[in-house]
C-alpha cells in the first residue's frame, strides 16, 4: 500500500506521540510508525517518576531547569495521568548532611522549590521511613502514568487527523538526491507492505536512534544504560521518596497507584532489546532500597523489569545540536547532508513534550512556515476526569470486575477493546490495569480471551496468543520468585498447564 | 539458574512477608465459604473485601467501600485460608473505620448496649415482653429505629440468672468460675441454670465472677473503643478468678471466642492471655473432664431427635464439636450434625433492617439442612443461632447443656 504525508514520526513512545501531537496542533498533517505498540521502549519500562527535577540538580542543572519547567505545564494539562504526591530526598545517617546542603543550594538555583524537613517531620508525614533518618528535603515529585500520558497524546492526535501504524516496522530507507524519498514498512502482524512518502522524517525510536540510522548508513554514539526496577504487591509510601545523596543504584521508590516501584540500576548495555533483570539485580534494589522504607526487606514483590534509558553519548564537534545535556535534536542536513532526516533522542519521559517542541520548531522552520508552539497550554484529553484509583474500590460489588487484583471493570475492558482495533493481548494491557497487580495476570488473562471471543476478536490461534502472553508474564516473575510469589505462582502454572492444558504440544 | 540460587537465598533471609495482603495467593478457597457473597453480589467476597481491597486503603485516605459494612464476620474465610491471612480481622479493621467515619446510628448503640438495659427489661418483663411480641409495636421499632419488624425481638426472664443463683444453695467443691453473658443473665436464663446444675452434678462449685458484656456486640460493629472498655472492665474480675485457682468457663462461644481470642488478638487487652489460657467452653471443658475420666457418664435414656449446629464462633476457636462428642455419650438421643455454614444472623446484622433479607437467605440454606433432618428440637451453643434457627424453622431450639441436664440423674 502506498501511503503519503507531510512528516512522518518513527517510533511511538512519549516523544515521537507528543511530536505528532504538536504537529497536528500545528495543522501540519502527520503518520507515526511503531514496530510494536505505543511505550514499548522506555516511555513503558520506567519507575513513572514525575520528575521535578530535583535528582538533576546537582550533577545536571540544565536538565533539571527543563524538569521543573515541564513538570508546571504537565500539572495543567495532563492532570489525569499525574498523582501530585510531592517527593522526599532522605538523608540517612551513613550520607551525612553534605550533600544535602549541596542539594538545597542547587535546587534553589534552578528554581525547585524546596522545603527542609526535620527528621520527626518526615516521619510523620511517611510513618515507613528508616527512624534513623537525619533530615529529609520536599520536592515537587510526583507519580506519573506514562501509558496514561502518551495515550491520551495519540488520542488527541487521531482526533486532529494522525494516522498511526502500529506493530509495523521500517524495513528500508531510500535516500536520494539528499532526501530520504520513501520508506518501506511491513506489518508484523498481518504482513502487509507499505511505501511511505513523507517530505519529512523524524527519528524517535529512542534506544533505538542508532540501529533505525544504520538503515540510512549513519551513525549516532548512543551510550545505551539498563535500569532494573521492582514492583512491591503494595504501597509503602505516599509519597516518592529518594536518598539524598549523587544519583546512584536503588536510591528512589516511587509510587504508583496501588504499588511502589523499587529503583534503579544503571548497567552499560549494548542492545536496546536486553531487558533481563539479574538476581545480583534483584538484591541491589532490595538492600539499598530498604535503607529508606525497612519494611521492603519483608514486602512481597510482584514484578521485575528493566528499561533502556536512550542516552546520547557526547556531543560531536559542532555539527550536531545538542539542545541540552537532557536531550539532543539532530539535524541530519547539518550533520550529515539529508535534508529532510531529523534524529530526536535522549532526554526524560517528563521532557517529552519540550522535545516534540524543538522538533517541531525545526520542522516548522524547514518548512519555512511559522507557527506556534501551543501544547504547553492546550489540556490532553481526559485532563477533565478525576484520577481516584480509590473509585474502584467504591465500584465493587456493584459491577463485574475482570482483574480482581487492579479492580478493573469487565466494562472497561470491553470499552478499549470497542473503541479500537487491538492486535496484541499486551496492547490491552497498556491500555488498562488489568494484569498489573499481585497475580500479574495470572488469574485475568483468560478472562480476557472469553470476553475477546464474545466480542467477535479473538482471531489466530488464541493458545499461542495465551503462550505468549504467559511467557512475558514470566520474565518479569522469575526474578522475584520466593515466598507468596512463589506459592501463588505454583498455583497460577497448576491453572494453565492442568485445567487449560497448556503444555500439550498440540 | 540464577533465579533458583536467588529464591534460595531470599528462602533463608527469612524474607517472608509480614503485611497480610501479600500472603493471599488468591486462590479463592474464601469465595467459596463466604455466606454473604453466596447470597448478595452487594458484598464482593472475602478476597476481594479483605487482601484485595487492602492494596488500595491507605491509613489517612477516607473509606470508600460501603459493601465492608455487610461482611457478617463469622471467620469462615479465616478457617479455609490456606495462607494463613486473617481475612475477616482486615474487613473488621475497615469496617470499623467506615462506620467511625460514617457516625453509628441510634439503633446500633441500642442493639450493642444491651448490658446497659438489660436488667431493667428483666424487671419490668411482664410488661415489656407482651410489647416486645406486639406486631403494631414491631412496626414502631422498624420505623424509629431500623430494626427489621420480621425479626422476633428477645423477650426478658426475671428473676435474672444472677439472681437465682444468688438463692440457690450453693454446692462445695472445687471453684470453676462461670462467665455467662448478659443472654443468658436476662433473656435465657435456664441455660445459666442449667449449666450450674451439670457442673455442679459432677462435683464443682460455680463461681460468678463479676462481669458485664464481653463486648463481642460491640467488636461486631466495628467500635473498638467501646469493645475495647468492656475489656478492661471484666479482664480485672477474670484475672482474680483464675488466680485464684479457677478455671473459667464459658456456655456462650460468642462471649468464649471474645474473652479467649480477640481479648488479646484483636485489642491487646493486658492480662488476657493469662486468661485465654485458663479459659474453656463448656463441653471443651466437660469433654477434658471425660478423658482425664472425671466426668459422670451415667445418664438417663431420653427418647429425643436432635440436630446440632456448630456456630462460627465455636468453629473459629478450633476445639473441634465438644457439645456433639458429649452429647452423643447420652442413651437413647439421636443427634446428627447439620451440615450447613453460618446461621446468617450474625449477632447483631440480622436485627438490621437493611440487611434482614440477606441474613435470611443465608440462613436458608440451613433451614434447608434441618429440614432434611426431621429433628424435634435443634441445639447449638450460641445464642444469636438459637434465635435465628427458631426464627427459620420454628422449632424448639436450645442450648446442649439444657438436653445434658435432663440426662442427669440426681
Amino acid at each position: 500500500m502506498k501511503l503519503q504525508t507531510e512528516v512522518l514520526v518513527v517510533g511511538g513512545g512519549a516523544t515521537g506521540v507528543g511530536l505528532v501531537r504538536d504537529l497536528s496542533l500545528r495543522n501540519i498533517p502527520c503518520l507515526l510508525i511503531e514496530r510494536g505498540d505505543f511505550c514499548s521502549g522506555a516511555s513503558g519500562r520506567n519507575h513513572g517518576l514525575f520528575h521535578s527535577g530535583g535528582r538533576y540538580a546537582v550533577s545536571d542543572p540544565e536538565a533539571a531547569r527543563e524538569c521543573i519547567g515541564e513538570n508546571r505545564i504537565l500539572r495543567n494539562i495532563a492532570p489525569h495521568c499525574i498523582e501530585e504526591t510531592e517527593g522526599l530526598f532522605v538523608s540517612l545517617p551513613e550520607d551525612g548532611l553534605d550533600f544535602r546542603d549541596r542539594f538545597i543550594q542547587a535546587c534553589q538555583q534552578v528554581a525547585i522549590p524546596t522545603r527542609l524537613l526535620s527528621r520527626d517531620e518526615a516521619l510523620s508525614l511517611e510513618p515507613g521511613l528508616h527512624p534513623d533518618l537525619l533530615s529529609a528535603v520536599q520536592v515537587p515529585d510526583g507519580a506519573i502514568d506514562p501509558f496514561e500520558l502518551v495515550l491520551s497524546n495519540a488520542k488527541d492526535a487521531e482526533a486532529l487527523g494522525t494516522r498511526f501504524l502500529l506493530h509495523t516496522e521500517v524495513t528500508s530507507l531510500t535516500i536520494n538526491r539528499n532526501r530520504v524519498r520513501y520508506i518501506l514498512a511491513r506489518d508484523l502482524l498481518h504482513g502487509e507492505e507499505y511505501e511511505i512518502e513523507a517530505s519529512y522524517l523524524i527519528n524517535a525510536t529512542g534506544a533505538w536512534a542508532d540501529r533505525f540510522l544504520r538503515l540510512a548508513g549513519f551513525h549516532i554514539p548512543m551510550a545505551l544504560s539498563r535500569g532494573a526496577m521492582l514492583i512491591t504487591n503494595q504501597r509503602f509510601s505516599h509519597r516518592v521518596i529518594n536518598r539524598c545523596r549523587l544519583p546512584s543504584d536503588g536510591d528512589i521508590i516511587v509510587p504508583n497507584h496501588t504499588v511502589s516501584i523499587l529503583g534503579t540500576t544503571s548497567v552499560r548495555s549494548e542492545e536496546p532489546e536486553s531487558v533481563e533483570v539479574t538476581s545480583q539485580d534483584v538484591s541491589l534494589l532490595i538492600q539499598e532500597t530498604s535503607k529508606m522504607i525497612p519494611a521492603i526487606k519483608e514486602a512481597r514483590l510482584i514484578r521485575a523489569y528493566a528499561g533502556i534509558r536512550p542516552l546520547f553519548q557526547s556531543v560531536e564537534k559542532g555539527e550536531d545540536r545538542a539542545i541540552s545535556r537532557g536531550f539532543v535534536l539532530i539535524d541530519h542536513e547539518k550533520r550529515d547532508g539529508i535534508k529532510n532526516l531529523m534524529t530526536i533522542t535522549g532526554g526524560k519521559l517528563i521532557t517529552y513534550r519540550l522535545m516534540a517542541e524543538k522538533a517541531s520548531d525545526l520542522i516548522c522552520q524547514k518548512m519555512g512556515i511559522k507557527a506556534d508552539c501551543s501544547t504547553h497550554q492546550k489540556p490532553l484529553p481526559g485532563a477533565e476526569k478525576t484520577r481516584g484509583f480509590k473509585d474502584r474500590l467504591k465500584a465493587l460489588g456493584r459491577m463485574d470486575i475482570l482483574c480482581d487484583c487492579e479492580l478493573v471493570l469487565k466494562e472497561e475492558v470491553e470499552e478499549v477493546l470497542k473503541e479500537r482495533k487491538l492486535y496484541d493481548l499486551q496492547d490491552i494491557l497498556h491500555r488498562t490495569r488489568l494484569a498489573k497487580g499481585t497475580c500479574q495476570g495470572g488469574f485475568c488473562v483468560y478472562r480476557l480471551l472469553g470476553i475477546l471471543h464474545e466480542l467477535g476478536m479473538a482471531e489466530g490461534d488464541s493458545n499461542k496468543k495465551l503462550k505468549g502472553f504467559l511467557e512475558e508474564r514470566w520474565k518479569g516473575i522469575r526474578p522475584i520468585l520466593w515466598g507468596s510469589a512463589a506459592r501463588e505462582e505454583e498455583l497460577i502454572e497448576g491453572i494453565y498447564k492442568g485445567i487449560f492444558n497448556l503444555n500439550n504440544k498440540e | 539458574m540464577q533465579w533458583v540460587r536467588h529464591m534460595a537465598e531470599n528462602m533463608n533471609k527469612k524474607a517472608w512477608p509480614k503485611h497480610n495482603s501479600d500472603l493471599c495467593i488468591r486462590c479463592a478457597s474464601c469465595m467459596a465459604v463466604c455466606p454473604v457473597s453466596r447470597v448478595t453480589s452487594l458484598f464482593p467476597g472475602p478476597k476481594h473485601a479483605g487482601p484485595g481491597a487492602q492494596r488500595f486503603r491507605k491509613p489517612g485516605d477516607p473509606s470508600v467501600n460501603e459493601w465492608i459494612d455487610l461482611c457478617i464476620g463469622c471467620h469462615l474465610c479465616d478457617l479455609v485460608c490456606p495462607s494463613g491471612v486473617p481475612i475477616s480481622e482486615l474487613n473488621l479493621i475497615a469496617r470499623a473505620k467506615y462506620l467511625d467515619e460514617q457516625g453509628r446510628p441510634f439503633r446500633d448503640w441500642l442493639l450493642t448496649h444491651s448490658y446497659l438495659y438489660g436488667k431493667l427489661g428483666s424487671r419490668f418483663s411482664r410488661i415489656l415482653n407482651p410489647l416486645l411480641k406486639n406486631g403494631i409495636m414491631r412496626w414502631i421499632v422498624q420505623l424509629l429505629l431500623g430494626i427489621d419488624r420480621r425479626r422476633e425481638l428477645p423477650v426478658y426472664d426475671s428473676p435474672t440468672f444472677r439472681q437465682w443463683f444468688r438463692n440457690h444453695l450453693p454446692q462445695e467443691g472445687k471453684k470453676v468460675a462461670y462467665f455467662y453473658g448478659c443472654y443468658i443473665n436476662t433473656n435465657e436464663t435456664d441455660v445459666g441454670k442449667a449449666t450450674v446444675e451439670v457442673l455442679e452434678a459432677n462435683g464443682f462449685e460455680v463461681v460468678l465472677p463479676p462481669q458485664e458484656c464481653c463486648g463481642i456486640p460491640m467488636l461486631g460493629n466495628g467500635n473498638f473503643k467501646e469493645a475495647r472498655k468492656m475489656a478492661l472492665k471484666n479482664i480485672p474480675s477474670l484475672l482474680q478468678a483464675i488466680r485464684s485457682g479457677s478455671d473459667l468457663i464459658f456456655s456462650s462461644t460468642t462471649c468464649g471466642y471474645m474473652i479467649r481470642h480477640e481479648y488479646s488478638h484483636l485489642l491487646n487487652i493486658p492480662g488476657s492471655e493469662e486468661v485465654a489460657r485458663k479459659t474453656f467452653d463448656l463441653f471443651e471443658y466437660l469433654r477434658n473432664l471425660k478423658e482425664s475420666g472425671n466426668l459422670k457418664t451415667r445418664f438417663k435414656a431420653l427418647q429425643i431427635k436432635a440436630a446440632y449446629f456448630a456456630p462460627c464462633h465455636l468453629r473459629s476457636l478450633g476445639i473441634g464439636l465438644p457439645a456433639l462428642d458429649i452429647l452423643r455419650l447420652l442413651p437413647g438421643l439421636t443427634i446428627e450434625n447439620v451440615e450447613a455454614d453460618c446461621c446468617g444472623l450474625g449477632g447483631t446484622f440480622g436485627f438490621k433492617k437493611e440487611k434482614y433479607e440477606i441474613s435470611q437467605e443465608i440462613g436458608n440454606d440451613l433451614k434447608e439442612a434441618i429440614d432434611r433432618l426431621e429433628p424435634e428440637i435443634v441445639l447449638t451453643d450460641c445464642e444469636g443461632c438459637r434465635m435465628q434457627i427458631h426464627h427459620l424453622t420454628g422449632l424448639k431450639v436450645l442450648h446442649p447443656v439444657q438436653v445434658l441436664r435432663e440426662a442427669l440423674i440426681p
